[in-house]
């Protein structure tokens, strides 16, 4: 018999001890997980989190406390969990792990790293990290009641990238700007208009009416008549909305009005569009005001404030307020500040709630309360203590396999809401290997992107397809035309002047390659260009071999989805990443899921095609397991990722 | 039973809780608010539990415990401070779990379970025995459901873990399903919202019942029917492992021990063997493997089988969603969880 510490065999108990590992993320999955590695006997553990902690991290992040609000998770975290084992040696770095500070040799100074994320840029990225410096990773996520954890292993299993994730769900400019049909596409457009009255410009987040929008057009010609119309429309449009705003010195019924009324009136002749319509109302703020009824105060409801629904006079008036705060806010921070819009600050997020419900209202939609304007404006995933409890004892027992030199034993495991058919809560299944053709683990990756060369500048290249496409940090890029020119370098002030120009002026053509290098994660990605002029409007380039907007999966009864979700993401900021919120804070993964169990988050479902295979100790062969009840639908939309993997 | 009173959610709470209203919504959490629980049994498991259950926001909790904080006993347990070797495990672990928490009250009782009159079970609404043994696990099962009180019992040995639940004959609950919205022409969500559709925002609940037998009955299954072997394939072993290490613990008033490692696989192997033979069944059913594994409460085994069981604690108290029927067992070295029945049909 051999000797026990605890539960352990006593050469895996010594091995704990003295190895060294890596945590990433210290929030729900987080806090769970050093409890768990410091009680397993883990001695050695750096845990890195970027985030500070919020009165809603409370109800799960237990290595937190009311009087710890506002301050470093990783700090806390450490502090907390040194209690359960004062001996234990835990390094906190509040930080991004995205900063270059974490390097490859960084990474190898640990056994082991578990990912604790919430969002999938940092996913992306440690995974590029463990893979460039061949250190297993476990990765895990929660979303509501589902969770998954994972094991990743260079040249063993698969990456975090081999399987393509589903696109992000973005919305046409022209449904934000003309003609919405759900909720969601008010809320979108509201959180545009707080970036164009009080944040920064986007020229991607117009909320005016769209001129040029085809399908308004009974014929090309007139389309581009009316465009050069408005050009010359008059002030309102020529002057940015911001400009206006601040003429009128942010008069809130000067802005209702334009908003709400004029815009809306335009639109109205724009009569194509509402043929198959049903036409919007316009507001007119003193019709209201006067055929307001005083507000009688409602005796008091067991309900929540925030989950009330207001009538249109009184989110008329909570557009008013909000925006005289949200000027006394500008006017604070001095001349030529911007806001940044924060769900967690009341003013902003009293706007949105009436800006978008005004617009609902407009466009005959139910009206939504606070409460869920604010789960689907601030990408809110439900998130409870006993998910995370569970992922995170999986992670280590995931873990102990990895250091017990038990690869073979790893295995991706699926909490689900309910038991599957074959009455599995817990659903393991063999880790599947590396794909061949996978744009990250590939020995050489490579991939084809369909771009239009005329219309494509240097910096969408860097900042759409190179960073947020395939999740470089710092890309250097030099065209394989025999010179080696350098297109992009990420060394500050050398190739800047290239940003705004198009990449046919350095000669990219159809059939190009492109060498792209990340440094910090050590990652070559050979890029072949094709040329295309006939991407979809708002479309700018489409990776091939891949459906520019996957559609969901079908919701048979004999697919089982099974998904890994984005984690407890439930601040602006991707923690742990320095990723700028604002990125993809307006992009929804939206889907009716009618599995899904939580009442007011938007789902996200998962599109990947990947199969997986019930574990071996099963006499069922079949790849095909029976969906179970609500446990395919991953609740789960986020910040910057929903980032699921979806596995049937 | 719980309270009657519709106790209000206040804006604080409403902030601490806002991310699992955002789940179970505002009724499930004003019932967790009005509910009491008994935990008996503060080990690591307890711990895990005890924690679940007050960051959900239950009214009162009570940590039932005699035994004295041991490095063995207390290997999972992240309640009690290193410094409290000694103590009553009890009330070593009052002072950090009331920290999780300060809206909940938590109080600590260092009496032993046994010693409990009938009269002190009764004012809970959920009674939660660890650690504690097969006797009495069934004692304080058919007292709590004669009076209505819901009962789980659960615990970790090594890598494996269960729970059990007893929800009475009748449990109801509701559950959330998406509303099929019919189209209307003057209002609905959007004008282009022509055929009838599932909107994600807006769910009804329908009522269900489900029901549960005792843990006598649960454990005293006739394996020697024609039906039952034929059954026998299709049934998680964890059951049979489960028999084993409650029989091990009644004859020996402990749970296997690292320190006397091989005397107790020994024993282990013979109780498997007895215990299999009393139910008519083969020893071949589950093989020496186990033996290795069984030992200790193991913290990251308790993260999960605490995990599922708080869970299905505030399942049961916020009468909301299906309750696992009437099992779950967790291997912690395949990572299976198995929710499975047992008891008369
Ligand atoms: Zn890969």
């Amino acid at each position: 018999m051999a000797q026990l510490v605890g539960s352990l065999r006593k050469e895996l108990a010594d091995s704990l001890s003295s190895c060294k590992v890596l945590v990433v993320g210290a929030g729900g999955i987080g806090c769970e997980l050093l409890k768990n590695l410091v009680l397993t006997g883990f001695k050695n553990i750096d845990v890195i989190d970027l985030d500070t902690i919020d009165v809603s991290n409370l109800n799960r992040q237990f290595l937190f406390q009311k009087k710890h609000v506002g301050k470093s998770k990783a700090q806390v975290a450490k502090e907390s969990a040194l209690q359960f084992c004062p001996s234990a040696n835990i390094t906190a770095y509040h930080d991004s792990i995205m900063n270059p500070d974490y390097n490859v040799e960084f990474f190898r100074q640990f056994m082991l790293v578990m990912n604790a994320l919430d969002n999938r840029a940092a996913r992306n990225h440690v995974n590029r990290m463990c893979l460039a410096a061949d250190i297993p990773l476990v990765e895990s996520g929660t979303a509501g009641y589902l969770g998954q954890v994972t094991v990743i292993k260079k040249g063993m299993t698969e990456c975090y990238e081999c399987q393509p994730k589903p696109a992000q769900k973005t919305f046409p400019g022209c449904t934000i700007r003309n003609t919405p049909s759900e909720p969601i596409h008010c809320i979108v457009w509201a959180k545009y208009l707080f970036n164009q009255l009080f944040g920064e410009e986007d020229a991607d987040q117009e909320v005016s009416p769209d001129t040029a929008d085809p399908e308004a057009a009974w014929n090309p010609e007139e389309t581009a008549a009316r465009a050069t119309a408005s050009e010359k429309d008059g002030d309102i449009r020529r002057v940015s909305t911001k400009e206006w705003a601040r003429s009128t010195g942010y008069d809130p019924i000067k802005l209702f009005n334009k908003l709400f009324k004029d815009d809306i009136m335009y639109l109205l002749t724009m009569d194509k569009l509402w043929k198959k319509r049903k036409a919007p109302t316009p507001l007119d703020w003193q019709q209201l005001e006067n055929s307001a009824h005083p507000q009688e105060e409602s005796p008091t409801t067991s309900g929540l404030k925030d989950q009330q629904v207001l009538d249109v006079w009184g989110y008329c008036q909570l557009f008013q307020h909000s925006v005289e705060s949200l000027r006394s806010q500008l006017q604070e921070k001095g001349e030529g500040s911007e806001l940044v819009w924060d769900k967690d600050d009341p003013p902003a997020m009293d706007f949105v709630t009436a800006a978008a419900n005004l617009r609902m209202n407009i466009f005959s939609m139910n009206m939504k309360s606070r409460f869920d304007v604010k789960s689907m404006a601030g990408n809110i995933i439900p998130a409870i203590a006993t998910t995370n409890a569970v992922i995170a004892g999986l992670i280590v027992l995931e873990g102990l396999k990895i250091l017990s030199g038990e690869l073979d034993s790893c295995r991706t495991i699926f909490l689900n809401k309910c038991p599957n058919l074959r009455k599995k809560l817990l659903v393991p299944c063999i880790l599947d290997k590396p794909s061949l053709n996978c744009y990250v683990c590939a020995s050489k990756p490579e991939v084809t992107v369909k771009v239009n060369v005329q219309k494509t500048t240097v910096l969408s290249l860097q900042d759409k397809i190179l960073k947020e496409r395939f999740g470089m940090v710092a890309p250097d890029v030099q065209i394989e035309d025999g010179k080696g020119t350098i297109l992009i370098s990420s060394e500050e002030g050398e190739t800047e002047t290239n940003n705004n120009k198009f990449i046919s002026d350095f000669g990219i053509r159809n059939g190009s390659r492109l060498q792209a290098d990340d440094f910090l994660q050590d990652y070559t990605l050979l890029i072949n260009v094709l040329h295309t002029e006939e991407l979809e409007r708002d479309v700018e380039f489409e990776v091939v071999g891949e459906a520019p907007d996957k559609a969901p999966p079908p919701q048979s009864n004999q697919e089982e989805v099974n998904s890994i979700t984005n984690g407890n993401k439930d601040s602006a900021q991707p923690s742990t990443s320095s990723k700028a919120a604002a990125d993809d804070d307006d992009i929804m993964i939206v889907d009716s899921d009618e599995e899904r169990g939580a009442p007011s988050s938007s789902a996200a479902v998962t599109t990947s095609t990947k199969r997986k295979h019930p574990d071996s100790e099963t006499s069922e062969t079949s790849t095909k397991r029976p969906r179970t009840d609500q446990s395919a639908a991953a609740a789960a939309t986020d910040d910057d990722n929903d980032d699921i993997i979806a596995l049937d | 039973m719980i309270e009657k009173e519709d106790p209000v959610i206040s804006e604080e709470e409403a902030a601490q809780y806002d991310r699992q209203i955002r789940l179970w919504g505002l009724d499930a959490q004003k019932r967790l608010r009005g509910s009491r629980v008994l935990l008996a049994g503060v080990g690591g498991l307890g711990a895990e539990l005890a924690k679940n259950l007050i960051l959900a926001g239950i009214k009162g909790l009570t940590l039932l415990d005699h035994e004295q904080v041991s490095e063995e006993s207390c290997r999972a347990q992240f309640l009690v401070p290193v410094s409290a070797q000694g103590q009553n495990r009890a009330q070593a672990s009052l002072e950090r779990a009331q920290n999780l928490n300060p809206m909940v009250e938590v109080h600590a009782d260092p009496d032993r379970v046994e010693d409990k009159p009938d009269d002190f079970f009764l004012q809970f609404d959920v009674v939660c025995l660890t650690g504690c043994s097969r006797d009495l696990m069934v004692r304080v099962d058919q007292l709590c459901s004669q009076h209505n009180i819901k009962v789980f019992c659960g615990d970790v040995y090594g890598y494996y873990g269960y729970m059990f639940c007893n929800l009475g004959q009748e449990h109801s609950y509701v559950e959330e399903k998406l509303k099929v919205v019919k189209p209307s022409p003057s209002s609905n969500d959007g004008p282009e919202a022509k055929k009838a559709k599932v909107d994600p925002n807006e769910t009804t609940m329908v009522k269900k019942t489900a029901s549960f037998c005792n843990l006598k009955e649960a454990l005293e299954v006739d394996w020697t029917s024609e039906k039952a072997k034929a059954n026998l394939k299709r049934t998680p072993v964890d059951y049979f492992l489960l028999h084993v290490l409650l029989k091990f613990r009644t004859d020996k008033g402990r749970d296997p021990d690292p320190k006397s490692c091989a005397d107790d696989s020994q024993l282990l192997k013979q109780i498997r063997d007895d215990v299999l033979e009393a139910m008519g069944l083969s020893g071949d059913l589950l093989s020496d493997e186990f033996i290795s594994y069984c030992f200790s409460e193991m913290s990251p085994v308790c993260a999960v089988v605490g995990g599922v069981l708080g869970q299905e604690v505030v399942k049961a108290l916020s009468q909301r969603d299906t309750p696992h029927r009437n099992f779950f067992f967790f291997d912690g070295r395949k990572g299976n969880g198995v929710v499975d029945y047992f008891g008369p049909n």
